[in-house]
């Protein structure tokens, strides 16, 4: 893939990501901290975090195409290195009690549910593109054929 | 037999219909040279030299440096590299879609997503190929008549 291509897609992943932390602390917060009151550098918190979650991402880059068991492999550890990102971020922030388990797997939980959602949203992007090559293709045909 | 030649307009789609009461192999005769005003293609198939008609081929494809065509049925070995074919074939809605693939555009189904920015096509014939990202934008194009 170009590099360029490779940086738009991650540009494009990182307002998904944003989107997708910003309603999973709304969820969070209000399941296991609901009266906590916050400033307004809260509000940069699910842009640093998408930003930190990026970096993982780049492990799939490749200048060349990678086979599907190539990708998943790469898929795979950058799951894994997503959740050490965000489990460290828990562990070191003074606000969130990761002494609570269920904190530590909900913020775990949302981060597979994340990775999910981002993958499905790709998903669609592209069968919305293979919709529309479809649509060229049949006009195509019935031109030339 | 009757033959019957009707003129249409620029806009409409040309084609050649035979009507007949049973597919014998003076249609089968007919067709193949209709077929092969469109182009041909030498082949090898358990040694013995074949033509085929480019508009039968579904894709090409290059394996460890020898050139292998595909018909619905089967499969033929070219003496040509397959960036000469694709030179060849441009003007015959033949398009590469992968550093070792080229495809015959009226012969795909339909395509779908694969993984990672990459397409299957799915051919008439039933078997599914991959549109390498890297040619999604050649394909776009392609279709789109750019």
């Amino acid at each position: 893939m170009e590099f360029k291509r490779f940086l738009v897609n991650k540009l494009i992943l990182f307002f998904m990501l944003s989107t997708l932390i910003t309603v999973a602390v709304a969820l969070l917060g209000t399941a296991f901290d609901s009266q906590a009151r916050l400033g307004y550098d809260s509000l940069l918190a699910p842009v640093k975090y998408a930003g930190l979650c990026l970096l993982p991402t780049l492990v799939t880059w490749s200048r060349h195409e990678l086979s599907v068991k190539q990708l998943l492999l790469r898929k795979v550890l950058m799951l894994v290195l997503l959740e050490t990102v965000i489990l460290l971020i828990g562990y070191t922030s003074p606000v969130i009690d990761t002494d609570r388990l269920e904190v530590v797997l909900a913020l775990a939980g949302s981060v597979l549910l994340i990775f999910a959602l981002a993958n499905l949203f790709q998903w669609l992007r592209a069968s919305a593109e293979a919709k529309e090559l479809n649509r060229e293709l049949a006009r195509f045909q019935d031109q030339h054929g | 037999m009757e033959l019957r030649i009707e003129q249409i307009g620029t806009g409409e789609r040309e084609e050649i219909l035979i009507r007949c009461h049973e597919v014998t192999d003076q249609v089968r005769e007919i067709a193949a040279f209709i077929k092969s005003r469109q182009g041909s293609l030498s082949g090898t198939a358990e040694q013995k030299q074949y033509e085929i008609a480019v508009a039968d081929l579904c894709y090409i494809e290059s394996v460890d440096g020898r050139t292998f065509l595909y018909t619905s049925n089967r499969v033929y070995e070219s003496a040509y590299r397959i960036y000469e074919l694709e030179e060849m074939l441009k003007s015959k809605h033949f398009l590469r879609i992968s550093k070792a693939m080229l495809v015959n555009l009226m012969k795909i189904q339909s395509i779908q997503p694969a993984f990672n920015g990459r397409f299957t096509a799915n051919l008439r014939s039933g078997e599914k190929i991959i549109i390498s990202r890297s040619y999604v934008k050649a394909l776009k194009a392609a279709l789109k008549g750019e």
